[in-house]
């Protein structure tokens, strides 16, 4: 899979929480939701790239922005926790949209 | 919240309301998939169920009728599974149009029951939010309660209900919980106002919107239903067909656009934001959720279903286990319904004068009926297990591992089964392909399942192969006759996803759609709904195809018997069909192809063969049984074998039956389409009528051009290389 996805001028929605209560200690620079770890979190910050279609179709599954999604597994495709359901996407969905890696507690506390 | 300042604005003057008992209750059923929305249908209607089609399209239109605990006639009409109403799949589309009233047939809903999951209510009360604004009385039934309670997810009903505005009735489908209730909250819905909108747009984007809304009322639509379809239109790109000849909808819509822009709002995602935004106050509401540590027992599933290597382990055991019951376990069935009828045919053939009329009753009629049962052993079984895959949450597992493998010919992971399935029959396989929700990948899908050589190949494959292939045995114990077998099958399932790769890029073009599949979590299948399913597939399959068959086994039946030719009454029995048979229409149309089969290398009577087994292939063995004289039962099968090779050609004496024929006439038989069943159940898979007609002549034509461009090419070929 070829990710030389250059970076998506950012919305101009920035003010989408991406922490938790307690701070950041840094905050992760955007990227493609195909370049996140599984096990991380995310917050969806836009699905410009995605095709009017297919982002209309993940927003209604509840994937829009502001959403945020844990990586399940990306061993295969990738499968996401979206307000609680399953929902795998192909390789060129995850390319095509961008997010806002979160720091998972137990992540954030380990570096 | 906001209060709701709902217009009670009637479009078209309601149903005066009968009395309990008298007007028929109609009910629309609509939810997200995996909801359970199917196990409340058949928990709700039983087998009172009647499946046809939507007019002029593939969706499957599915009708049941119960009555409610006071004796209201309720007729329940089950709506093809959507995410939302914003129509991307040709199912969502038929939703809409029965939804707000415009179905072709003109059935209007009096009620519409939302099915929501509710272990996944968030993502469900989405749909739920759309369809509380089209204007008619809406019930929510909360399914799968005993799912949520087991996540910890506890629910508030009466703050649901305060929240929604409408009736909820909590249930688990699969136990029958809730069903009574559910009936008697639809009969008090309709005596409620009309649900509408619970949150309120910012007024510069309800400004906005009106131009829309106000060409959408003028249009037919109720206020609220109008509201909705604004919103939603803007989320979408295309215009769908039944919004496009709404005048001036279109520029209403692209100026509204702007004007949101120019306010700093994306016009796409203002739908998403304002449902999902109030979604998220409403669970905060009526929903809490017990922190739950630890992986849910689903994810633990998931570890192994879809790891890199047990993954695709378990997924190639679980198809065998399928291959294996459709191929073997149908088998004892299947040769039971076949000595039945054979049985009940000589019965009646006994208590008739021999003549005609028994020839019509047991060869054809009898015959025919048996080509149509023989088939449900197979159906059932298939259809049972993909039942159990289905429901049990395997399938969306397996389309999610196939979807690499079958996207590089353009099709879809749920391709898969139905492919599968088609090693034993193409019927079954082909009625397989409801599982593909895309029309152009299901179409494809249909177009190449016969290609994969079925279970009736098998007896022309025998019959030649053990005549012609010398049963050498080759290094490394591969036996020659075995791998010539293997070799028919991997031709037809190579051809099967060439030509799948071919139709993808030609007439059923379309974008390839990136996966987007929702994993639903792991749960135990119901009996009853597998019951109901197997039951109702079986039915469907013998009333529709069934049909058919009969009428083109009679058909066939006469082509072989009339016109009566003279016959030698001093000859054997056996000669004496021979003769008949050459002389009959069915003979004559063998001499009248001969010049076309004489480039493949065949001659009149491979031709006779041929014609008759247009119909099924297997006829082909008994046909040729019954031309060379020895009869057409399954024992003469040696003696058939020894007959073809001793056959000479009268003027120049070489043997007619060559390896290289015999090779060529099987792979004739690999792409050749000669199944009526299959013809039959196509029509019916494409759409019906002339759609389904005309789908079902391409692919008959196209293997038929196959079969007859491979069979010449091989002939060709191997006489060029002097063979």
């Amino acid at each position: 899979m070829s990710l030389s996805v250059s970076l998506p001028v950012l919305p101009t929605a920035p003010s989408v929480a991406t922490g938790g209560p307690d701070g950041l200690l840094e905050a992760a620079r955007p990227c493609t939701l195909s370049q996140c770890r599984p096990g991380s979190r995310a917050t969806v910050l836009g699905l410009d790239d995605c095709g009017s279609d297919e982002a209309c179709r993940l927003r209604a599954l509840g994937l829009c922005e502001g959403t945020a999604v844990s990586i399940v597994d990306s061993r295969h495709a990738m499968v996401l926790d979206v307000r609680g359901t399953r929902l795998a996407l192909g390789s060129a969905l995850t390319a095509g949209i961008t997010v806002q890696p979160l720091p998972a507690a137990a992540r954030s506390a380990r570096g | 919240m906001s209060e709701v300042a709902a217009p009670v604005v009637e479009p078209t003057p309601p149903t005066p309301r009968a009395p309990a008992n008298e007007a028929v209750l109609r009910l629309a059923l609509v939810g997200n998939p995996n909801t359970g929305k199917t196990t409340l249908f058949n928990a709700l209607t039983g087998l009172r169920q009647r499946v046809g089609n939507f007019a002029g399209v593939t969706v499957e239109r599915v009708e049941g009728f119960f009555r409610t605990t006071s004796g209201r006639r309720v007729s329940c009409l089950d709506l093809p599974g959507s995410y939302s109403l914003s129509a991307s799949s040709p199912d969502e589309q038929i939703a809409l149009e029965v939804l707000l009233g415009r179905a072709r047939d003109g059935w209007r809903p009096d009620v519409i029951v939302v099915v929501a999951d509710a272990a996944h209510l968030e993502r469900n009360l989405f749909l739920a939010s759309q369809v509380i604004e089209l204007g008619v009385p809406v019930v929510i039934a909360l399914n799968q309660m005993d799912a949520a309670e087991a996540k910890g997810i506890s629910i508030d009903v009466p703050e649901l209900i305060d929240a929604l505005g409408v009736p909820v009735v909590p249930l688990v489908a699969k136990r029958g919980q809730g069903i009574d209730a559910l009936g008697r909250a639809c009969e008090i819905a309709v005596t409620l106002p009309a649900p509408s909108r619970r949150f309120t747009l910012a007024p510069a984007v309800t400004e906005a919107l009106a131009p829309m809304v106000e060409r959408l009322e003028a249009n037919g639509l109720t206020t609220s239903a109008a509201e909705l379809e604004a919103l939603r239109l803007l989320s979408i790109q295309h215009l769908e067909p039944h919004v496009a000849e709404v005048p001036g909808l279109d520029e209403a819509r692209r100026h509204a656009a702007v004007t949101l822009g120019q306010i700093g709002i994306a016009p796409q995602r203002l739908e998403s934001d304002s449902r999902y935004g109030w979604i998220g106050e409403v669970v905060a509401r009526a929903v809490t959720t017990k922190e739950q540590y630890g992986r849910s027992l689903s994810d633990r599933i998931d570890g192994v279903v879809l790891h890199r290597v047990l993954g695709p382990v378990l997924f190639i055991a679980l198809m065998a286990i399928v291959f294996q019951s459709v191929f073997t376990w149908a088998a004892p069935m299947q040769d039971a319904i076949e000595g039945l009828i054979a049985t009940l045919g000589t019965l009646v053939g006994a208590v008739l004068p021999e003549g005609d009329l028994r020839s019509l009753v047991v060869d054809g009629i009898f015959a025919g009926v048996g080509g149509v049962l023989v088939f449900l052993p197979q159906i059932s079984i298939l259809f049972l297990v993909i039942g159990i895959l289905e429901d049990s949450g395997y399938m969306a597992r397996a389309a999610f591992l196939m979807d690499r493998v079958m996207r590089r010919v353009g099709l879809h992971g749920r391709s898969f089964i139905p492919m599968l399935s088609g090693y034993a029959c193409a019927v079954p396989g082909i009625m397989a392909t409801r599982v593909i929700e895309n029309r152009q990948d299901r179409l494809a899908t249909i177009m190449v399942v016969p290609l994969m050589s079925c279970s009736a190949r098998l007896p022309v494959y025998t019959l030649l192969i053990g005549t012609f292939v010398p049963a050498s045995t080759l290094p490394l114990g591969f036996g020659l006759q075995g791998l010539t077998l293997l070799g028919m099958y991997l031709l037809g399932t190579l051809a099967a996803l060439g030509v799948a790769a071919i139709f993808k890029r030609t007439l059923l073009k379309g974008p390839v759609r990136p996966m987007i599949l929702e994993l639903p979590a792991y749960r135990w299948p119901s009996v009853r709904t597998l019951g109901v399913t197997v039951w109702q597939r079986a039915m469907l399959f013998v009333r529709r195809a069934g049909t058919v068959i009969m009428a083109l086994s009679i058909v066939l039946w006469a082509m072989a018997t009339y016109p009566r030719t003279s016959v030698d009454p001093s000859e054997p029995e056996v000669v004496q069909a021979e003769q008949q048979l050459e002389g009959s229409a069915l003979g004559q149309v063998g001499k009248l192809i001969e010049p076309l089969v004489r480039p493949l290398g065949y001659d009149w009577k491979i031709g006779v063969s041929i014609a008759a087994s247009f119909a099924a292939r297997e006829v082909f063995v008994s046909t040729m049984g019954t031309i060379y004289g020895v009869g057409s039962d399954e024992e003469n099968v040696q003696a058939l074998g020894d007959r073809l090779r001793a056959e000479r050609n009268p003027e120049t004496g070489e043997p007619v039956y060559t390896t290289l024929v015999a090779l060529g006439l099987m792979v004739f038989y690999v792409f050749a389409l000669m199944c009526m069943s299959t013809t039959a159940i196509t029509v019916r898979e494409a759409g019906g009528g002339k759609l389904g007609w005309s789908w079902a002549a391409i692919q008959f034509g196209y293997m038929l051009a196959l079969a007859y461009g491979a069979a010449w090419l091989v002939y060709t070929v191997g006489r060029a290389l002097g063979y």
